[in-house]
């Protein structure tokens, strides 16, 4: 090798350098492009696109769409990071409404998002849709994003059960009603009333939304010492806690579906999409379950709440957002296929207009021959709003402490000094939000 | 052919270097063979580190978004109840990890390094094992294995002292840290195993059978001979153990479901860390966590290091 000044190994390690770095370049050049690409989080929002996307396509010769399923929580860090590095961006992207916030906590202009209010007012969309819905992916009075679903929230039960115990659901039109029959009927360790968690925020989270209530106000300031709030944690804690508690929690995944199995819960919180997880999950109960609104808090009262959500948004690095909007207007308000979809998933979409398809009165055996989509679709117009803000991780963080100290301290005295506990746990929780939220010097602009 | 036998004659002899240079090319080689090392390292490494100083004085969101405000960022982490909480349970989990990892692994090691066990080989394999397969692996199993009345822990428990089926390891909070202890135990010991093996393999026998002469027991001897022959790796160990510890992430992360768990109690310094510049979007702030762990690492190695080297004297 005496033309290569510095040895045989150096040209070989030039050499394959040099063809590596060429193969990579050649390969980038041949990368497929579309017109469009749409990343989700979840594969069967991922399936039903795909399904729906020859009709959109023939109405849109010459363009190209890609749908991505981005695993779970991985999808909110790529999209994040490809905000902040603007390479890879997405056209579209959907988000989980938990993680909607985080999206929202710098300058408006610098959010990765297009500015969608003026398209959803000019289109109509505004009225056609569960305007509560649009409550998480706005910010600052501007919407960021359209959201996929209502999630209404209803009581499953085991019916079988629930008859055998004698409970007549129809009675239990308050939460006083159910707590009474509930602490009738539960036999710690074996069987429980309801499936609530004592450190877990999902249940109580549903019953703060169905008060009214919630982590922040439209205006994005915290909320968790306000009258609702503090009423409701003084509701819950006995729920869970100390020798009349009339619910538990195991976890998820096959535990939830052993404990479901074996009767270890009468009643848990099921939005319309969690019913098809207990469909899939725990076959063995087909026929044997059923649905009913929640019990109110007065007489009277709303029978709904809200749990989980999905918004979708275009990119500010989409070339084409009008062709992008399309793809919205036909993924998320096409009758037909929604109807199709909502075979598959439980899922009600968003828009009113649409819930009038037989598809939704469809009587279901696994839940009893009940029409499980009229059944939501009824509750769906009191949905109420779920306010978001970049901070509801800390927000949430913060109400589940408050909630454990609340449980530990009704185990221990019971209602002793428990509402002036409770008062003061709300409001630290609500300090420590607000003394991290002053910190963001964005946040109040353009408020 | 004259030999050079004076000094003058010696040094007239001498090649003379320093006016002949070597070729450009020469001269130039050995930087560009550690160009490459340099290029990265000071792309993705200096950079970075220089970068994070820097960010450590802004309030920022993203890359884009940035407020000077000096050194804000660190007062309000010595104000944040929720750094004192990461900062309280990383150091409960590092001080029982070291306490129980350390002596399992070196009890290990010694019953392997005996003669008389059977197939040592398995047991060593087996119990290095589980440090293979990475913390998410181990923390998917662990938080199957942990689950109230149908998992196997509690199962056990109950078989055996009559503990309740419904203990909640993973969202009872005074739980989480017990469950991640004995999880990481399961996991390091056979790695601590290793190092203590190779230790013990350079004690010298003949020091067994002087101290045997001297009518030691096995307690004297393993005080008096095993000890102080593996404390090079004893430090070593401890050392690496904390700064692992002190950087824990993953085991929490996956066994409690991608958060902090109930009431914060599996919060460790780099979950604090991650949380506020990944989800909250604060890289500056994240730096100033990261810095403020990068010092307190080093301060917590010298002590250990001094603290040896005063049990040495």
């Amino acid at each position: 090798m005496t033309r290569f000044p510095y040895g045989a190994s150096a040209a070989v390690m030039a050499g394959l350098a040099v063809a590596s770095g060429a193969y990579l370049a050649a390969r980038r050049a041949h990368k497929p492009r579309y017109d469009l690409r749409l990343w989700t989080f979840a594969k069967t929002h991922g399936d039903a696109y795909l399904k729906m996307l020859p009709e959109f396509l023939r109405k849109h010769s010459g363009k190209s769409v890609d749908i991505q399923v981005v695993a779970g929580e991985a999808v909110t860090s790529r999209l994040q990071a490809a905000f902040w590095s603007n390479l890879d961006v997405p056209d579209l992207a959907e988000v989980e409404i938990s993680w909607a916030g985080s999206f929202f906590r710098g300058r408006l202009e610098s959010i990765g998002f297009r500015d969608l209010t003026e398209r959803i007012h000019q289109t109509g969309l505004w009225e056609r849709i569960v305007q509560a819905r649009f409550a998480p992916y706005t910010t600052r009075g501007r919407i960021f994003g359209i959201p996929h679903d209502v999630h209404p929230v209803m009581l499953a039960y085991r019916r079988d059960l629930v008859e055998k115990l004698g409970i007549d659901v129809e009675r239990l039109r308050t939460w006083d009603e159910f707590v009474e029959v509930g602490r009738r009927v539960t036999v710690p360790g074996k069987r429980f009333m309801m499936e609530l968690p004592p450190e877990g925020l999902s249940a109580l989270e549903v019953m703060l939304f169905q008060r009214g209530g919630g982590y922040f106000d439209a205006q994005g300031n915290c909320t968790l010492d306000n009258e609702i709030a503090i009423e409701t944690m003084r509701y819950y804690a006995p729920l869970v806690a100390g020798k009349h508690r009339i619910g538990n929690d195991l976890g998820g995944g096959q535990i939830f579906t052993r404990a479901l199995e074996d009767g270890y819960y009468l009643f848990m919180v099921a939005p319309d999409w969690r019913t098809k997880s207990i469909e899939q999950d725990v076959p063995k109960v087909a026929g044997r379950m059923a649905l009913m609104p929640l019990p109110a808090f007065y007489p009277g009262g709303r029978r709904t709440s809200t749990w989980g959500g999905t918004m979708i948004g275009i990119t500010k690095r989409c070339a084409d957002p009008d062709l992008a909007w399309e793809l919205i207007m036909h993924l998320y308000l096409n009758k037909e296929a929604l109807a199709e979809q909502f075979r598959g998933t439980n899922i009600l979409p968003p828009a009113r207009d649409l819930w009038d398809h037989p598809a939704y009165d469809e009587p279901r055996p696994f839940w009893s021959n009940q029409p499980l989509g009229r059944l939501y679709a009824n509750l769906a117009p009191e949905t109420p709003p779920q306010y978001t803000s970049p901070y509801i991780g800390l927000a949430k963080a913060k109400l589940s402490e408050a909630l454990i100290a609340c449980v530990r301290y009704y185990d221990r005295y019971g209602v002793r000094g428990f509402d002036g506990f409770v008062r003061q746990q709300m409001a630290r929780a609500a300090a420590e939000v607000r003394r991290q939220m002053r910190r963001n010097p964005y946040l109040h602009e353009n408020a | 052919m004259k030999t050079p036998d004076t000094l003058a004659d010696r040094a007239a002899a001498r090649p003379d270097t320093r006016r002949r240079r070597p070729p450009r090319r020469d001269r130039l080689a050995p930087y560009l063979f550690v160009a490459p090392f340099l290029i990265l390292f000071l792309v993705f490494g200096a950079y970075p580190l220089i970068k994070s100083v820097i960010l450590a004085f802004y309030i920022t969101s993203g890359p884009r978004d940035q407020v000077f405000v000096g050194l804000e960022n660190f007062r309000f982490l010595l104000t944040d109840p929720d750094f004192w909480k990461a900062v309280r349970n990383t150091v409960v989990y590092t001080v029982w990890s070291l306490a129980l990892q350390i002596p399992l692994g070196l009890g290990l090691a010694i019953l392997l390094n005996s003669r008389w066990v059977k197939g040592r080989e398995f047991f060593r394999l087996a119990f290095f094992s589980p440090n293979l397969v990475g913390q998410v692996f181990v923390g998917v199993l662990f938080s199957v294995l942990f689950v109230p009345q149908y998992g196997l822990v509690n199962r056990f428990l109950h078989a055996t002292v009559g503990a309740p089926l419904d203990t909640r390891w993973l969202s009872e909070p005074s739980l989480i840290m017990p469950a991640l202890i004995l999880t990481s135990l399961w996991m390091y010991a056979g790695m601590h195993m290793v190092y203590f093996l190779a230790g013990l393999q350079t004690v010298e026998r003949e020091l067994y059978e002087a101290a045997q002469l001297d009518g030691a027991n096995s307690w004297g001897q393993f005080w008096h001979v095993t000890l102080p022959g593996i404390r090079h790796v004893l430090i070593f160990v401890v050392i690496v153990s904390t700064i692992g510890s002190f950087q824990l992430f993953e085991l929490p992360w996956v066994m409690l479901g991608r958060s902090p768990g109930p009431d914060a109690a599996g919060l460790t310094i780099v979950m604090y860390l991650y949380i506020n510049g990944y989800v909250s979007g604060d890289l500056g702030y994240a730096s100033a966590v990261g810095w403020t762990l990068a010092l307190g690492l080093l301060a917590v190695s010298l002590l250990q290091l001094r603290l040896s080297e005063a049990l040495r004297g």
